[in-house]
């Protein structure tokens, strides 16, 4: 494409020095506080992080939510996208805009719509005292549920986007191939579909966990205090603490754990190949 | 010829933009009603000094934090800020020592906010009494042991304790429950074994008030200042008188030790402190009075903390013991509370 690779470095320089400068440097700096104590490089700051029970806790929730959020995610993703990907053009367009409209709104607004649908007034609770479920109206907000749905509701779109462009290169004729052979739809999915979309999925659940780990406004208004996430126990470090080791820990904990869900879906992947 | 007028005045309006420009204090303030403030203090003060204030804001750690790490050169001059991070700032020696003398209104203020740290540091310009609101249509709180009471079970929120409200409810709540003044350890544990009956640990009054705007909370301890958030509203809202009394609090100003500055920080001060100013901020409902010589209509003090009776019966947690005591009571907190 270039004439010689100089052209290309040239192109590319602006942007690796302004990444290098302004993202990479400042990064380092602050992620290399993670490794220091009383001014020599130590583990200690993990060690004290991992010592608190209220810590290990709030780490296994994330973990935990994280994980179902992608795994709901791809369950409710696959079955979107297949059904997205058998539809007409005209049909596919409008409601593939429909699952890209919800990441046009401020995840804040998103939100704050979880308030009012999970409150005791709410839609949730006025069904099920409506249909004598429960006397009274039970409590949602502020609970891991309703971070779930949040973050459920916040990342779905980015497994469906990510699945749909991976069935529209299946092969027409597979999925009816396999049928005709004898294969049920449970074989189909395992044995043509998943294989065939494992990149999607690997991406698509990588974003998704992510996502959910990194996550703040959501955690921050339907779990508040109550169920703490990595991500508000961080803040809390820098805004109420004034601690930037312990935040630096958290922060190099939340970047660990994103690399590892990466590597572990593309070996995942590459195992069922 | 009339190029050369024009040069000159050109040249003079530089030097005098110029000379304006150096004239400049830079305060560091919490973000809140800052549109109200402008109106009712800051402008009125940089035309009154011919100077230009340079705001800063945000949370208290952010702004201890920038003081602390400008220590040996100031980029701060004066600072509004809790009492009890006020004195952290005094005990690590980043404050001046004021002179009562350079602040006409000194004699003025409640002898409580005269020298509120004990050393000189700092004066109060704003109380705030600290209680319970409730919804009266539902409820009635007569004590603040009634939020940990089992009719208000999944119903109430109480302020977290990192907070500036968290501490005052525990010491309320401490009283409730007839415990060691002195020891706030038994509380936690109480507020502990009821953490399932709290829908959940407020950090902002923003926050709750949209919670009990939606029913979600109907009773919840609230420092005064957010008390309009709640009073202007088609919900009917109290505002509690518990026996064991009303907690409350107090900002102060400060100035930084060697900013270079300090004339027009005085003056700065003195202007704020002064009856003329803390009337007209307390009228626009932004903080209440710490002057003793304003007074304002029934209908204004309704949403302030004024008048010497309610000032002087407010039970107020010595800033001291806040300090020395505050990361035993976030940890305790932390793990029969939170966990």
């Amino acid at each position: 494409m270039f004439q010689n690779r100089r052209e290309g470095w040239a192109l590319a320089l602006p942007a690796a020095v302004f990444s290098f400068l302004l993202f990479l440097v400042p990064v380092g700096i602050l992620l290399s506080e993670a490794f220091r104590f009383e001014g020599s490089w130590s583990l200690q700051g993990y060690i004290d992080f991992f010592a608190q029970p209220l810590n290990q806790k709030v780490f296994l929730r994330t973990l935990k939510l994280g994980v179902l959020v992608a795994g709901t995610s791809a369950i409710i993703g696959y079955a979107a996208a297949f059904c997205i990907v058998n539809l007409n053009d005209k049909s596919r367009g409008q409601i593939f805009g429909l699952v890209v409209l919800p990441l046009m709104i401020s995840p804040v607004a998103r939100t704050y719509a979880w308030i009012v649908i999970l409150g005791r007034t709410g839609i949730v609770n006025d069904t099920i005292v409506g249909l004598g479920l429960s006397e009274t109206p039970i409590r949602l907000l502020f609970t891991e549920t309703a971070v779930f749905l949040g973050l459920l509701q916040l990342f779905l779109p980015l497994m469906i986007i990510s699945l749909v462009s991976a069935m529209e290169n299946i092969p027409r004729d597979a999925i009816p191939a396999a049928r005709v052979l004898g294969a049920n739809w449970l074989q189909v999915f395992t044995r043509v579909i998943l294989p065939l979309t494992k990149e999607g999925l690997v991406m698509g659940g990588t974003l998704v966990f992510t996502g959910s780990l990194t996550a703040y406004i959501t955690p921050a208004i339907l779990g508040g205090s109550k169920v703490l996430m990595l991500e508000t126990l961080l803040y809390q470090k820098v805004n109420v603490s004034n601690d930037f080791v312990s935040a630096s820990v958290i922060a190099m904990i939340l970047i660990v754990m994103s690399f590892s869900a990466n590597l572990l879906l593309k070996r995942i992947a590459t195992a069922r190949s | 010829m009339k190029n050369l007028l024009l040069s000159a005045t050109a040249l003079t309006f530089c030097a005098a933009s110029a000379f304006a420009q150096e004239k400049t204090l830079t305060i560091s303030v919490y973000s809140f009603a800052q549109d109200a403030y402008k109106e009712a203090l800051y402008d009125p003060f940089e035309e009154l000094c011919g100077c230009e204030l340079v705001i800063e804001t945000g949370n208290s750690v952010e702004r201890m934090a920038k003081i602390e790490a400008n220590a040996a050169d100031p980029v701060i001059d004066m600072a509004v800020i809790s009492s009890h991070d006020a004195l952290a700032l005094s005990q690590k020696g980043l404050l001046a020592e004021l002179d009562p003398t350079k602040l006409s209104s000194f004699d003025e203020l409640y002898p409580s906010a005269q020298n509120p740290l004990g050393n000189n540091t700092a004066v109060g310009y704003t109380f705030y009494a600290s209680s319970i609101v409730y919804r009266s249509d539902l409820l009635t709180v007569d004590s603040w042991g009634d939020l940990l009471s089992p009719e208000l079970a999944g119903r109430v929120s109480l302020p977290t304790i990192t907070g500036t409200q968290g501490p005052l409810t525990l010491m309320m709540l401490n009283a409730a429950l007839d415990q060691d003044p002195s020891d706030f350890g038994p509380t936690i544990d109480a507020i502990g074994a009821k953490a399932d009956d709290i829908v959940t640990f407020y950090s902002r009054s923003s926050e709750l008030a949209q919670l009990m705007l939606q029913e979600e909370v109907i009773a919840a301890p609230v420092g005064r200042f957010a008390w309009s958030r709640f009073k202007g509203t088609d919900v009917p809202f109290a505002w509690a008188d518990p026996v064991e009394g009303q907690a409350g609090g107090m900002n102060v100003m400060l100035m930084t030790k060697g900013n270079g500055n300090e004339e027009l920080a005085y003056q700065f001060m003195d202007y704020w402190l002064s009856a003329e100013v803390q009337t007209r901020i307390a009228i626009a409902q932004i903080d209440s009075p710490a002057n003793m010589t304003v007074t304002v209509s029934d209908e204004v003090a309704e949403g302030l903390t004024y008048g010497a009776d309610l000032i002087n019966s407010l039970k107020i947690l010595p800033p001291a013991e806040i300090i020395s005591k505050r990361d035993g009571w976030v940890d305790q907190w932390n793990r029969v509370v939170i966990q």
